[in-house]
């Protein structure tokens, strides 16, 4: 091991931090220097990698059911935490089904309902407008199928493929991806090899996007999505021209 | 999973710690853009074994939710600050658990825990449970007790230098020099 002195005291520093071995003080500091030097993040993240196995193999306990309602309260006590709530409701509300006084009183409190939202229908068609789109949220919540985006060359993640139960289907890049100028990503995906692979998205930069998935039949399980380099305003052909980046199958989530 | 049938189980648990790592890092680049719903995805994938990770500096369930959930406090809050250029999405989350567990121990229970459940700190048993071809698991059983204890006793069980010296019953400066040498080589060994 030919390593300088600095470089091992850095490397030390870094493991004191990860271990959580440093006094209140030298924390502080380690923290501060975390935010600027890079050499510190490096040896900070790959103590952070030596150590993970240790997290991982942790064995698992199942939170209490309130957790998540007092995390969503913490992180602001917002619509997204009443939706949840309503709709455990309506689960309970399969159980009471035979019980004719819950009906009754159910009966009555929904004519008031009807009266009651018929006022704030009249004047909120935003709050409807919201309502709905947290519902739908909560129901795409969770992707169907995700594809990991890898290199052949490098074996690098590049991207994330996440295809949601209503349609959507989204690409998350993983890493910065220079774009020359006058070139563009283009996304494909090939769901049929008769057919050959489709355009779905075009983006100069690598940023989160909404792939448009809305001519093809639905996403399924081991269908490839590919990222490649193209002109400015995709490929001309309607086919794949240039190198392909990053690329990776669908697989159903567990 | 859809697997291609000529994985090995070995290459196929790696392929699932690679998507898995891809995922939170996708979650967290969704978090810094205010999804709430990325949020609760990574609850809803990592959440158990966070609370096995802070029950074991903690003891006490209650006392590790608290700690989970000052976690995602901080994951929601802090998702900004998570570069996904750099990887490491699933240490970054468990960087932030442990950093909560170890705040809460060093606060509210510096003196009394490691007192009240010594029977629960068993190094042995966190060298076990780790992977068998974990690098880190072949690495450790290189380096000699007691001096690889201290790196287990105080990455999964949380315990500052005064604690593992009076655990094992040698000098403050014993404790420093054995966690130094160990973790030096743990780095020569795994690279």
């Amino acid at each position: 091991m030919t390593q300088l002195p600095d470089d091992r005291e850095l490397d030390m520093l870094a493991a004191d931090y990860v271990m959580g071995l440093l006094d209140s003080v030298a924390e502080a500091a380690a923290d501060e220097r975390l935010e600027t030097d890079e050499s510190f993040q490096r040896a900070v993240n790959n103590w952070r990698k030596r150590l993970g196995d240790f997290d991982i193999s942790a064995p698992p306990v199942t939170p209490t059911a309130q957790l998540w309602q007092r995390i969503v309260q913490s992180t602001k006590a917002d619509r997204a935490a009443v939706v949840p709530a309503g709709m455990r409701g309506a689960t309970r509300g399969a159980t009471l089904w035979h019980n004719l006084r819950f009906w009754r009183v159910t009966g009555l409190i929904g004519t008031a309902a009807a009266l009651i939202f018929a006022f704030i229908a009249i004047g909120s068609i935003t709050t409807s407008k919201h309502l709905r789109r947290d519902l739908v949220a909560l129901a795409q919540r969770k992707p169907v199928y995700v594809a990991v985006l890898v290199s052949d060359a490098t074996r690098e993640v590049g991207a994330v493929v996440n295809a949601f139960a209503n349609g959507r289907v989204e690409l998350i890049p993983l890493k910065t991806i220079d774009v020359p100028q006058g070139r563009t990503l283009q996304v494909w995906t090939l769901w049929d090899r008769a057919v050959g692979p489709k355009p779905v998205g075009l983006t100069g930069q690598s940023r989160a996007i909404d792939l448009n998935l809305d001519e093809l039949p639905e996403t399924v399980a081991n269908q490839l999505f590919e990222i490649t380099l193209e002109p400015e305003g995709g490929s001309p052909t309607g086919r794949p021209t240039g190198p392909i980046l990053f690329k990776g199958n669908t697989a159903k989530v567990l | 999973m859809i697997r291609n049938g000529s994985l090995d189980d070995r290459t196929g648990v790696a392929l699932l710690n690679v998507e898995r790592e891809a995922q939170m890092s996708a979650a967290l680049v969704r978090c810094a853009a205010g999804d709430r719903r990325a949020l609760q995805m990574i609850y809803d994938s990592e959440a158990p074994r966070m609370i096995g990770v802070a029950r074991r500096i903690l003891f006490r369930q209650d006392l590790a939710e608290e700690a989970v959930h000052d976690a995602f406090v901080r994951i929601w809050n802090g998702a900004r600050s998570f570069d996904p250029a750099r990887g490491a999405a699933l240490g970054w989350l468990y960087a932030v658990v442990r950093n909560r567990a170890l705040s809460i121990h060093r606060n509210e229970h510096r003196y009394d825990s490691a007192g009240e459940h010594p029977e629960e700190i068993a190094p042995e048993d966190a060298m076990a449970r780790l992977p068998e071809a974990s690098a880190l698991r072949k690495c450790l059983e290189q380096i000699e007790r007691p001096r690889r204890d201290v790196v287990v006793l105080a990455y999964v069980y949380g315990m500052s230098h005064g604690e593992l010296a009076g655990r094992l019953k040698v000098p403050l400066g014993t404790v420093k020099s054995w966690a130094r040498r160990s973790l030096i080589s743990l780095q020569e060994c795994m690279g």
